[in-house]
């Protein structure tokens, strides 16, 4: 079968396998959903992740710092406000776009290795911030969201959010929006020169990558029951994201989907066995990409059918 | 005519080293121009100053007599300006339709339509699906000239239009120049070619350390003390 007829037949596969997963909950064990929220979290992150670094090459290294952002902000209104738990996501989303906007304002002007490094230096701040204001965030002691079951609505909040996140990268690469995005990754310089205001670009590109994380990382508080900073900021999490990016092709649309789920899956089951090697095969993975086929699967598969961006 | 663009007394250093030095230039609007003088000059500083991309540390440059020069890039371009480089900046991993296409502003259909007549002329629509990055360097340079013209501006800078295009396609480029000119169009090129400089421009400016040290009609140019010893040493 040639790659042109494949993505013809893609289209009802996607229908099936949205209808699937969407039953999913009616069959499944509790475990099973809990699982699959988690495949959908990391689909979102990978997402996410791609929309600002996989797009205009900048490299974010602390984008888990949206992620802490939302749990934090809907812990708190949760459990300070009483907001029920869907507002609240939401509300952190707009939070994680907030601080992405005051953050990219000043950084996205840094270039390169510069940018990475700020990244990672404001996903540590935001870790001492909520360990420093007690009051707010509870501190190092962390924040105790009320008991509550509610596995299947956040599936679906999960799955949404990563359904979300895909076709909104799906419309930015097929777009005049989404060219400019890449051209700067390909070249800031000309792109500026021919006449793209490319911190602009950047600064949407950036605040979008953070809805994503922002709303996930809510959901992912209500999930747990409980967050505390180390919980909510490991720098592993980007790594993570990083990593499945790479691995499943940077600059498409269904490369982080396939990296997110090839990974996690492989994480879940070496995670179960071997507790103390996943990040030794984490490592290894980035170093086998990064040696063996920089673009990814996808990309690689890209690059020898000729397929278009969209896959 | 009042001058289209106005560089005057512009310096440009870079730590130590003074690339371009009280340099003044006049554009009128409707000529091909020529800058020239040999490698380390200050050709391309000036191209970069005159586009934004470096900021002048001395003088003023003004754009149909308002100053461009703490403009950004972006700026600078949407007043009229356009350039191509020395060293070939297409976007390797964008189309060479796309390359055209992210230039454009406005409805897209219209868009695309001008970029596959920028493309024909040029010769490359067969290959308007094809990475930037996979094309020919000769290609490559092509794209990045039409890519120019998208917007149609106003005043075109070019730094080297001529380096590694092949001589059919060369003449063509040439001719799309004049056109351009015809068309009220202004355009500031820097070449290597003297053969090319002296064919296609009607002034001439020639740098040399950073300083402007001739100008005038090809034909002064080539017999200027100045400028022979510039090239060939004293």
């Amino acid at each position: 079968m040639n790659p042109r007829s494949l993505a013809r037949a893609a289209l009802p596969a996607l229908v099936v396998l949205l209808a699937l997963l969407a039953a999913y909950p009616v069959v499944a064990t509790g475990y099973g959903v809990r699982v699959m929220l988690q495949l959908f979290m990391w689909v979102a992150l990978a997402q996410s992740w791609n929309l600002i670094s996989g797009l205009t090459g900048y490299v974010s290294f602390g984008h888990v710092a949206f992620f802490g952002m939302g749990a934090y902000t809907t812990a708190i209104l949760v459990v300070r406000l009483g907001l029920p738990w869907p507002l609240a996501a939401l509300v952190g989303g707009v939070a994680a776009v907030l601080l992405a906007l005051l953050i990219g304002w000043p950084c996205l002007r840094l270039k390169g290795p510069y940018f990475a490094i700020a990244m990672l230096g404001l996903n540590e701040v935001l870790r001492v911030i909520a360990s420093y204001f007690e009051s707010l965030t509870g501190g190092g002691l962390g924040l105790s969201l009320p008991t509550l079951h509610a596995s299947v609505p956040i599936y679906y909040a999960m799955g949404a959010v990563a359904g979300v996140v895909t076709l909104v990268t799906w419309l930015i690469v097929t777009s005049r929006f989404g060219l400019r995005l890449m051209t700067i990754r390909e070249d800031e310089v000309a792109a500026e020169a021919m006449g793209i205001d490319t911190l602009r670009y950047k600064l949407y590109a950036f605040a979008l990558s953070a809805v994503g994380p922002g709303i996930v990382g809510g959901l992912s508080a209500r999930d747990q029951g409980y967050i505390e900073p180390i919980s909510v900021f490991p720098f592993l999490t980007t790594i993570t994201m990083i990593v499945m990016v790479l691995f499943g092709g940077k600059g498409t649309v269904w490369g982080p989907v396939l990296g997110a789920s090839a990974l996690f899956i492989l994480q879940e089951l070496v995670w179960a066995r071997f507790p103390h090697w996943h990040p030794l095969l984490f490592g290894a993975i980035i170093v086998a990409v990064v040696l063996g086929m920089p673009r990814g699967v996808l990309g690689v598969l890209q690059q020898k059918y000729n397929l278009p961006r969209t896959i | 005519m009042p001058p289209l663009l106005e560089v005057r007394e512009v310096t440009k250093r870079y730590g130590g080293v003074t690339a371009v030095h009280r340099v003044s230039l006049k554009l009128e609007p409707g000529k091909i121009f020529g800058l020239i003088g040999p490698n380390g000059s200050g050709k391309t500083t000036l191209f970069n100053c005159i586009t934004g991309i470096a900021r002048v540390d001395e003088g003023k440059i003004g754009l149909r007599g308002r100053r461009i020069d703490e403009l950004k890039p972006h700026q600078i371009f949407h007043r009229g300006v356009g350039r191509t480089f020395q060293v070939i900046r297409v976007f390797p991993e964008l189309t060479a339709r796309e390359n055209l296409l992210v230039v454009a502003e406005g409805p897209w259909a219209a868009a695309c339509q001008r970029a596959d007549e920028l493309l024909g002329f040029v010769k490359l629509e067969h290959l308007a699906g094809e990475y930037a990055g996979n094309l020919s360097y000769g290609q490559q340079k092509l794209v990045e000239f039409v890519r120019v013209l998208m917007t149609d501006p106003d005043l075109i800078l070019l730094d080297e239009p001529a380096a590694g295009v092949n001589p059919t396609l060369l003449n063509e480029l040439l001719d799309a120049v004049r056109r351009l000119r015809d068309r009220g169009k202004t355009v500031l090129l820097v070449e290597h070619d003297m053969k090319v400089v002296m064919d296609l421009c009607e002034h001439v400016f020639v740098l040399d350390h950073g300083e402007k040290i001739a100008e005038g009609p090809p034909s002064a140019i080539q017999a200027d003390e100045k400028v022979i010893e510039a090239y060939f040493g004293r």
